[in-house]
């Protein structure tokens, strides 16, 4: 069935450009041909979605196979879907504007935790069971992967199963599965049983977790014979694997509106926050070789005017000086920019800058992340005050005027001599923009500092510490605004609220997962969207489901606690996350992949720089 | 160097694209096919393109006009198959010619013809409509109320007027000795999309579906939209239109005050 979607609806919202589907390199086929139907959902708008990398890869990966037929499904902004519960439209795919719920199989994309209600909220629009267990043979299989994957547990009851880690192999062999289950006319409950042996597959409802008594997880229990430990899935070799030779142009300014080249995935550093630098490792790198050829048929097949390099540390690339010599050589006569974000300030050269200066002046961001050098070393963030200092001098002697300074506030042992560290270093960039003649720099200083409040993540040496209370980070919001006096420096911080609720999410168990429920009954949704926020809510569902949040966001864990994602591998062994944690205490920094390996677990894959 | 003009249909695929993303959609159209579309010198360059009047979003057209500015020749011809082949469906390029006045698109409209689909809430037949509309253009002046950045204001719309006129859809099969009153074949389709009924919440009988065919200002100097002109009817010409569909169907250019065809060789030649 396709659903018309009228005018007057259309005319009625705002951009209805995220609803309308048709744009170039969209994918159209034949149902005739098609087997299965694999509904993309990103629970978040049409630009957040559309600006995301994985689906890109993973839409063209399933649509380059003929009896596939992937789709696109983004949350409708709140008009949009107040005039669908009026008017009877439940959520429909992009592409055909087919209704979600005839598609065979719903994957959505964990990105962040707050996006968690939207999810629930797009299940409801579908007509879909919100929870897995009321799911019959009419509905389809609901299915999650991405980053927050890796504590699925909060998702437990609504989804039916996840995917770890990253997807190019993985999702077509559920396909091939399903396919294969789809002829034989069996149960649901056959196919999950099915896809259990497939390495990465986690179906929740195949195992029992049994509390202690103070409500710590006592043990996780599989119901038959399923993995005590679910591997994450991982490509061996980023250059032999899948990547788009085209994606979709939209018609609307998305928020990533470029063609994103990813270098390598995983990250040499090891920043104890960082729950990326660890569940993505081992480092593999694309060769600049390879990464030319990319560059080049996502232009012509695109005709976009900007390339970013994408990955968690670009200046760590081994080839960047002669991967952007290419880029720039082939793409400067085309007029298309090349942007270079996520720089790290120690391996900033100006040869690099001048370089991408040549085709456009971009915005210069560092993310130096605490205030001072101790605090800096027990975060294992290897970055000095002097080597901040000289990138940005460097980079007023070249013309650039504006710098964002990224922090975080209630780090692990943060004293207020770090937060004071953060306006100290605000003031040593006004200096240093001083210093430069006049002549020299650019007109108009503008520094940003902006602090989020420090979440301990899942498979991160900080996830056994307390995130500070509200209130705590409020009051270290209030300090470093005092201490900020130049007028040159402004300062922005994030909601503690939205902060709090991430840590419960973040290292939640499988009992959060009613109140993800509550709180979208009581209406909540887009979470992440400022204006659509409503805390209260959230304490009154916690409330309601009895559930204490202190206990998940507040509480510091003994070495020894089993967390609701221990049956999870990613490789980097809980032993290692303990000793970094021990470390990050000691104030002793653990140094980079590349100069020594200090033995994580992530070579146990067999693959990347682990093996060179 | 050359600079070329064409004319353009936006369809119903891209009737919601703003005007602001449509040229970025020309642009991004032109590197994928290789068309030689010259760019500004400086910093910061950016393709040398005029486009004519921007369109609401949700109005059609079958005839947009833009001014390019070529960096290598290209025979219009073969500008308009180039194109053709890298834009996204509902943009069709269809005419096209070197413009060797210096006239710049933007600069010159005066003028743009309408095709705008109604229902009528009264039970008025079509030359009862018609009647109302005659008697609704010899008023000496029209004035409506026009929401402008500084507040609203009263307008005199009547010198914007350049001709009015009232048609029924899917009657023009009927009458095909009189061409002058065939409707756009765009208009004709949607009009027979609500009588299926295929879209959905706008369902009208046949006999409540009318075509307001217009000739109105339309640029720098003065401009009268579409939407002004339906409302202007509903307040003073005493009937109850509600615009379902509005499609532009022609943009005129001024000379010593006579109106061209955009691409009309007098406007195109040498001066």
């Amino acid at each position: 069935m396709t659903l018309k979607i009228s005018d007057q609806i259309l005319q009625s919202v705002e951009k209805p450009s995220r609803y309308i589907g048709n744009e170039w390199n969209s994918v159209h086929k034949d149902l005739k041909d098609i087997k299965a139907r694999f509904a993309f959902c990103f629970p978040d708008v049409y630009e957040i979605g559309m600006s995301h990398l994985g689906m890109k890869i993973l839409y063209h990966l399933l649509n380059d196979q003929k009896d596939i037929y992937c789709e696109r499904v983004f949350a409708p902004w709140v008009d949009m879907e107040e005039k669908m519960r009026q008017n009877g439209i439940p959520l429909f795919s992009l592409e055909s504007h087919t209704p979600v719920k005839e598609f065979d199989i719903v994957g959505f994309t964990l990105q962040y935790e707050m996006s968690y209600t939207n999810i629930v909220n797009m299940l409801d629009l579908s007509g879909i069971p919100i929870r897995s267990a009321d799911r019959g043979k009419d509905h389809p299989f609901v299915c999650a992967g991405g980053p927050c994957a890796y504590n699925p547990e909060p998702l437990a009851n609504i989804i039916d199963f996840f995917m770890m880690g990253e997807g190019e192999e993985i999702i077509l062999e559920v396909m091939d599965a399903y396919m294969e289950w789809k002829d034989s006319g069996k149960d649901r409950t056959d196919f999950l049983d099915r896809i259990a042996s497939i390495e990465g597959i986690y179906v929740p409802a195949f195992y029992k977790v049994e509390y202690n008594a103070d409500g710590t997880i006592q043990r996780m229990v599989p119901q038959g014979n399923y993995p005590q430990k679910i591997k994450k899935r991982i490509i061996k070799d980023l250059n032999e694997t899948y990547f788009p030779d085209r994606i979709i142009v939209p018609f609307m300014d998305i928020v990533h509106d470029r063609i994103m080249l990813e270098l390598f995935r995983g990250c040499i550093r090891g920043c104890r926050f960082c729950q990326a630098g660890f569940i993505y490792r081992p480092v593999r790198e694309r060769t600049p070789g390879k990464l030319l050829e990319y560059a080049k048929k996502l232009q012509e097949n695109t005709g976009y005017e900007e390339i970013s390099l994408t990955s968690l540390s670009t200046s760590d690339f081994e080839s960047l000086g002669a991967l952007t010599e290419g880029l720039i050589e082939e793409m400067e006569p085309k007029k298309v920019n090349l942007s270079l974000p996520s720089l790290r300030i120690d391996s900033f050269s100006l040869d690099l800058m001048e370089k991408a200066q040549k085709v456009r002046k971009s915005g210069l961001t560092f993310a130096p992340e605490a205030g001072t050098q101790r605090l800096r070393d027990v975060i294992n963030k290897g970055v000095t005050e002097e080597d901040l200092i000289k990138s940005v001098t460097t980079a007023f002697g070249g013309g650039w005027n504006g710098v964002k300074l990224y922090f975080m506030l209630g780090l692990p042992t943060e004293t207020n001599e770090d937060i004071e560290g953060i306006a100290d270093l605000g003031n040593k960039v006004v200096s240093a923009y001083m210093s430069v003649p006049k002549e020299k720099r650019g007109k108009g200083l503008r520094v940003t500092i902006s602090t989020s409040s420090f979440v301990p993540k899942p498979f991160t040496p900080f996830q056994w510490e307390a995130q500070d209370t509200m209130e705590t980070l409020k009051e270290k919001q209030l300090l470093l605004k005092s201490k900020i006096k130049s007028k040159y420096i402004s300062y922005n911080w994030h909601d503690p609220e939205l902060s709090f609720l991430e840590s419960v999410f973040a290292r939640g168990d499988r009992r959060v997962g009613d109140v993800l429920i509550s709180a979208w009954e009581k209406g909540s949704r887009f979470d992440s969207w400022g204006d659509h926020f409503k805390f209260n809510n959230w304490m009154e569902a916690f409330r309601d489901c009895g559930i204490d949040p202190a206990f998940y966001a507040n509480r510091k864990r003994q070495e020894g606690e089993i967390f609701p994602w221990d049956h999870i591998d990613v490789g980097v062994t809980k032993k290692f996350l303990w000793k970094e944690n021990q470390k990050a205490h000691d104030g002793d920094v653990t140094s980079n992949c590349r100069l020594d390996c200090s033995g994580c677990g992530a070579a146990a894959f067999g693959g990347g720089l682990c093996h060179e | 160097m050359s600079k070329i003009r064409f004319k353009f249909t936006r369809g119903e695929q891209v009737k919601y694209i703003s005007h602001l993303d449509m040229m970025k959609v020309f642009e991004r159209a032109a590197r994928r096919g290789n068309l030689p579309i010259a760019y500004s010198q400086g910093f910061n360059p950016h393709p040398q393109m005029v486009f004519g009047l921007p369109l609401s979003v949700g109005v059609t057209s079958e005839a947009e006009y833009a001014d390019f500015d070529l960096a290598a020749d290209m025979k219009p011809q073969d500008f308009i198959e180039s194109y053709n082949k890298v834009l996204p469906k509902g943009f069709i390029i269809t005419d096209a010619n070197y413009n060797q006045g210096k006239n710049n698109i933007m600069a010159t409209i005066s003028k743009a013809s309408y095709s705008i689909l109604v229902s009528s809430g009264k039970k008025d037949g079509i030359d009862t409509i018609c009647k109302k509309v005659e008697e609704f253009l010899s008023q000496a002046d029209i004035i409506v109320r026009k929401e402008t950045k500084s507040g609203a204001k009263d307008v005199d719309i009547k010198p914007m007027i350049h001709g009015i006129q009232v048609l029924i859809p899917g009657a023009c099969n009927e009458k095909e000795d009189k061409n002058s009153s065939c409707l756009s074949p765009f208009i004709e389709e949607y009009a027979q999309r609500i009588l299926d009924n295929s879209v959905d919440g706008q369902c009208s009988k046949s006999d409540h579906l009318f075509c307001v065919s217009a000739l109105l200002s339309a640029g720098s100097a003065a401009n009268l939209k579409p939407e002004l002109l339906i409302s202007a009817l509903n307040q003073t010409a005493d009937l109850e239109f509600n615009v379902l569909k509005i499609h532009r169907t022609g943009l005129y250019v001024e000379r010593d005050r006579r109106t061209f065809d955009p691409l009309d060789f007098e406007i195109l030649k040498v001066v």
